[in-house]
This record gives structure tokens, sequence and C-alpha cells, in this order.
């Protein structure tokens, strides 16, 4: 009944992957009634030195939850505290915060998807778009021994890039990593992908 | 040099979102708190790591502590800049840990001024000037820390 506390949301965990961060709880359950929660977060600026002020989740102030995209709310590399409330009408639980805090310098790195095709006589590679954050290091060789392997920075994904002409008959690899500046890391290389142009003599 | 450098574009970015309606905000248009900045003969890059701390300290320990009347959309915009600068004066520490960041009379001075000038107004009109100000901030590190190494 309307008396009773509604009960704060339990469980809270953040899920970090490729710089996207999501904030998922347990749903507080009241029979027949529609919950609504809202999320609150604060940075290290605000704990230190404003502990009283939370700001408002650009995403899920309030949400049906419960989960809540964060990753606009996670805007620079320090700590940041969230915390969750569960509203029903005027009645509002306690907040619970997130135990650990979270820093999305912690955010896991996955090795980008790649396609490796050719383009006439050019070894072109397309690379999985992650968004603004991301620059990719291209690693490209000819599949010979003692083959000098080559590196290029790609700056965006989606975009086919050629790496270099292929001589025919020559079998050339490429594999490729991401490098996220904003928290000075790289993803593990991906699977290297190898093509080779048929026999041709080039063209003069 | 110390700081060998300072990556302003996550300030710059969250600047540009919020500094239109800051800027609205100001409502002493003829007064500048930052005004003198460009005008100061810093002598060397020690001068240069001693202003930039200040001015750090200034905005981290004066100027983003005011958030009351702030929209919702500043609010944020102010948190993500201030959150920023933590990560800024802990670039800049070093410098200071090892003795690299001394500050001279000019530096000093300077510095001074601009506390002085933010003195001179109430705190909320002091800060939300302060804030549309970050710019002339924003350009003076890019002249004193990138146009340099890039003529170098």
């Amino acid at each position: 009944g309307g008396a009773d506390v509604l009960p704060a949301p339990q469980n809270l965990s953040i899920h970090s992957t490729n710089m996207k961060h999501v904030l998922t709880w347990t749903p507080v359950i009241v029979p027949g009634e529609r919950i609504h929660y809202s999320v609150e977060y604060q940075g290290e600026y605000e704990s230190l030195y404003l502990s009283h002020v939370w700001i408002p989740s650009h995403w899920c102030s309030p949400t049906e939850g419960p989960m809540c995209d964060v990753t606009d709310d996670i805007t620079t590399t320090v700590w940041y505290n969230l915390r969750v409330r569960a509203t029903l009408g005027l009645q509002t639980s306690d907040w619970s915060i997130l135990e650990h805090g979270f820093n999305r310098n912690s955010t896991i790195l996955t090795p980008p998807k790649i396609e490796v095709t050719k383009d006439g006589f050019y070894l072109v590679i397309e690379l999985e778009d992650l968004g603004p954050q991301f620059e990719f290091h291209v690693t490209y060789w000819k599949s010979e021994p003692d083959a000098q392997a080559h590196i290029k920075v790609v700056k965006s994904g989606n975009i086919p890039v050629h790496l270099e002409t292929m001589e025919p008959g020559v079998k050339y690899c490429a594999k490729a990593q991401t490098f996220v500046k904003a928290i000075e890391r790289c993803s593990a290389f991906s699977q290297a992908e190898c093509i080779e142009v048929q026999g041709d003599a080039l063209p003069l | 040099r110390c700081p060998s450098s300072m990556d302003m574009n996550p300030v710059k970015q969250s600047f540009q979102e919020i500094k239109d309606a800051v800027q609205v905000n100001d409502t002493f248009k003829n007064v500048t708190i930052l005004s003198n900045l460009h005008s100061v003969k810093v002598l060397s890059p020690l001068d240069t790591c001693c202003m930039t701390r200040k001015l750090l300290e200034f905005y981290v320990k004066r100027v983003f502590k005011y958030r009351e009347e702030l929209s919702l959309h500043i609010s944020r915009g102010v948190s993500s800049i201030s959150n920023s600068f933590l990560t800024l004066q802990r670039t800049v520490q070093p410098c200071k840990e090892k003795s690299l960041c001394p500050c001279s009379e000019a530096a000093t001075n300077a510095t001074r001024t601009i506390n002085n000038n933010y003195d001179q107004l109430e705190v909320g009109s002091a800060a939300i000037k302060s804030l549309g100000e970050l710019g002339v901030f924003i350009a003076w590190i890019d002249k004193n820390y990138h146009q340099e190494t890039s003529t170098a």
C-alpha cells in the first residue's frame, strides 16, 4: 500500500565496453504498479569540492529502467559516483549508490572488426565504426619471409582505406587495434586477414 | 618545458557547448576578469608553468564551486570542465614537485590581478563572468603550449 516505504534499487553495477557505459540494477517490484527511476552522477570534482552536488543523468532522470546508458554523463577520465532511486507517483525510495565508483579508463576495449578487400591492385581495409573517441592502428604486410610490416593510423571507421598497391600473385595481410586517446589505451589486435591478387602482370 | 603539453580538447568541447548560454547570463559586459592575461609579458617557460598552475587553481578553487542558479545544461558542462581541470592539475603537479614551476614576480602579479578582479564582483556574477572568459584561458594555453611547439 501507499504507506509502505518504496524499497531502494539493489545490485547496482556498471558495464563498460568500447567507451559505452551502462549502469544496471535490480528492478523494484510493486505488484500492479509501474516504477520509474532517477539516475544521478557526480565527478571527482564534485565529490572533492561539492559533495552535496549530484547531477541528473542525461537520459535517465526519469527512466523506466532497470538500466541507464551513462556514456554522455561520464565525459572525463576521473572517478565518478552514480546513484539511483525508485519513484512511484510522489513516493521516492532512498538513493542507492554504486559501490566503488567508476572511471572510464577501465572500459573493455575489444579488437575491432575488420574487412580486408582489394580495389583493383589496391589492398583495402574497412574498420568498424566505434565513434569519435576511437582511432585505429592498422598493421599490414606482404605474407613473405622477412617481409617488413607497415603501420598506418586511421582516424575513423566505416571508410575504406587504401593501404598499398599489391603485386600480383603475392598474398598480403592486415590486422588492426583500436586506440582511445582519452584514456591512453589500446585494444588487442584483431585477427589478421589476408588477400591476394591473381597472377596477372601489373598494368603499364 | 614542464608540463610539456596540455590537452585542452575536452575543455574546448565542453566549453563550446555552454559558452553562449553562460555569456548571456553575464550582466557586467564592460568588466573583464582575465583581461590582462594576454598582455602579460611572460619571460620564461617557468613563468608559464606557474601561471598555468595558478589559473587552474583559480578556476578549481573559486569559479567551478559556484553552481547555484545554473541551468542543468550549464551545470553538466561545468561539471565536465571542472573534472577535466582536475586532470590538467595532475599534469602540472609533478612540475611543482620537481621545483620546475617557481613563480616570478611578474607571474605572481598577473594572477593576483585576476583574483582581485574576481573579488570586485559579487560571487555569482564573478563566477559566471569567469566561466564565460574560459575562452581567454584556453587561447592563452594554446599560445603558450601549442603554437610554440608547432613553430619550434
